[in-house]
């Protein structure tokens, strides 16, 4: 079965890439359809970064180097790598989720264990809730200049929202026998929260999490295509300013590889995640 | 399944009110006390309101209707909005119900899905621009995309999480493969299937506003927010924002019935 799995899967992987690359060499259109060899160069070039300065007695090769669009050597010129700009946005998603995830678990327990809390705010969170975070971005900016914390706030916003219900559901609905157990028992107050409730409540917030995360890396990206002069939705837009960037063509090479290079290090972080939950909810099983 | 009670529409109201009487507190204060002009990198803006008080709100509001930019570009993005929903899902639930049934095209599937699954859907924005033009299709597409991914992984999930019993006992029953997915199969999906569905709906309309830059025309709602920024004229960023909080409210409102109303076969007792 594993074997069979690990070889269609990968007969699906290597089938698709062929064709791809006989489609895309026999269309040769590389500025709608790159073919794979430019898609490698871009990736290539963006990893190695901007080329030395040829010494001035060596002899200048005259169009060694011909990219099929500007951007590529824009990206070069400003100095941006693949790797720098995945850091930075993976500082940003790390940020959002570090920031973001506390204050909507804090808010989900609170809604959860109390009755009261819950009929006042949760009506003021599924308001909030309903408020896309890039549909923000533009007030945010005029509160705080365009400056990090404008492209943070976003993604704080849409883990601390993601990260609330949750919460909330696992206190609620997992938590309920436990609760009735652990009462039976004569645990309360704190005892009870500490004990029973929260550790009870973990598995279904470790699964709020892993669906922040993905929530984190959307908004990140959408929040530096928009508004971030670095990072990896400005490396797929290639540089500009604003809503005018959306404008410029991108080469398709490089809003490929950064596309790739945004899957796996979604999938790693995922990984991360999942080894998490299954750490913490060891009893569960 | 408690129904809301009387205690609890009363909290939700002082709520509602106690926030809304602090933000009109909170403008007034801030008409005074907020700055009027910002620096912006390169340049001052004059005459922002940062807090704009309920008069500037209305007046902007009343114009916004009047003028019919507001209900145009509310008909226009939700109709892009509903597109690739109805596009997206169709093609996510067919792939998944699928997947969720074929071991091997599982297989098949699985590199790829697992490469869409982690692609931030926004990153594919130029992308599409590049291959469908600045128009319509690449917006609906791009959500569609969007919306396809969540739905495709909660009808592959749901399918797979259809407990063995269920299967085994419409066998025996003497139900053909095709019966038992008709009546055993799918019914026992639908929460799963309805819950990527609303959380593609939600999901649709982040990738809108975001989308609705790019051949940016009015109407859009989108596009209204980036305009709204540009000049930057704040109640009409306030009223964008909470157009669109509305319709995503509206619209999840609306799942959450139809879930009721689909899965109501199912309700546990007590």
């Amino acid at each position: 079965m594993a074997t069979q799995r690990f070889l269609l899967g990968l007969a699906s992987l290597v089938g698709l890439l062929v064709a791809y690359t006989w489609v895309s060499n026999r269309l040769s259109q590389p500025e709608v359809i790159p073919p794979t060899q430019a898609i490698a160069e871009a990736f290539v070039d963006l990893i190695a970064g901007p080329r030395q300065q040829p010494a001035a007695d060596q002899p200048v090769h005259m169009g060694h180097h011909a990219h099929s669009s500007d951007h590529v050597e824009v990206l070069l010129q400003q100095g941006v790598t693949l790797q720098a700009s995945l850091a930075i946005t993976t500082a940003r998603v790390l940020f959002g989720l570090v920031v973001g995830a506390p204050i909507g678990i804090l808010l989900g327990l609170l809604m959860g264990l109390s009755r009261r809390v819950n009929d006042y705010a949760h009506p003021l969170y599924v308001l909030v809730r309903s408020i896309p975070p890039l549909a923000l971005i533009t007030y945010i900016m005029l509160w705080l200049g365009h400056r990090e914390p404008h492209r943070l706030i976003p993604i704080v916003y849409a883990v601390a929202t993601t990260m609330v219900i949750p919460t909330y559901h696992g206190l609620r609905d997992v938590a309920s026998t436990y609760v009735v157990a652990g009462r039976s028992l004569g645990a309360k107050g704190w005892l009870l929260i500490q004990k029973v409730l929260l550790p009870a409540a973990s598995p279904a917030v470790l699964t709020g999490l892993r669906y922040a995360v993905a929530i984190a890396w959307m908004t990140a990206v959408g929040s530096e295509m928009l508004m971030a002069e670095n990072g990896m939705g400005n490396l797929i837009v290639g540089g500009g300013m604003w809503a005018s960037r959306l404008q410029t063509r991108s080469d398709p090479a490089v809003v490929i590889v950064g596309i790739l290079a945004l899957a796996i290090a979604g999938w790693v972080m995922d990984v991360g995640a999942r080894v998490l939950t299954i750490r913490l909810t060891r009893w569960a099983r | 399944m408690s129904l809301v009670d009387r205690t609890q529409i009363k909290r939700a109201l002082v709520a509602l009110g106690a926030i809304a009487l602090l933000y009109g507190i909170a403008a007034e204060i801030g008409r005074w006390a907020l700055p009027h002009r910002i620096w912006m990198d390169v340049h001052y803006i004059e005459n922002v309101e940062l807090l704009p008080p309920y008069r500037s709100l209305g007046e902007e509001m009343a114009f916004l209707l009047e003028s019919w930019i507001l209900p145009s570009s509310i008909a226009v993005s939700t109709g892009r909005v509903l597109c690739g929903f109805v596009l997206g899902s169709a093609i996510g639930i067919l792939i998944g119900l699928a997947t969720g049934r074929a071991l091997r095209l599982e297989y098949l599937a699985e590199p790829w899905l697992m490469l869409l699954r982690f692609t931030p859907a926004l990153a594919l924005l130029p992308l599409y621009v590049i291959w469908f033009g600045y128009g319509e299709a690449s917006k609906i597409l791009l959500i569609a995309t969007n919306v396809a991914v969540v739905t495709l992984l909660g009808a592959h999930q749901g399918v797979r999480a259809v407990p063995q019993v269920y299967l085994d006992a419409a066998t025996s029953l003497g139900a053909s493969p095709r019966l038992a997915f008709w009546k055993v199969v799918l019914p026992a999906a639908l929460p799963q299937i309805f819950t990527s569905l609303r959380i593609a709906l939600g999901l649709a309309w982040v990738t809108i506003v975001v989308a609705e830059l790019i051949d940016a025309k009015m109407p859009s709602l989108g596009y209204l927010l980036t305009l709204a920024g540009a000049y930057p004229r704040v109640p009409t960023m306030l009223i964008g924002i909470g157009t669109i909080g509305a319709l995503v409210l509206a619209c999840d409102l609306f799942a959450l019935a139809v879930y009721a109303k689909a899965t109501r076969w199912m309700r546990r007792t007590g």
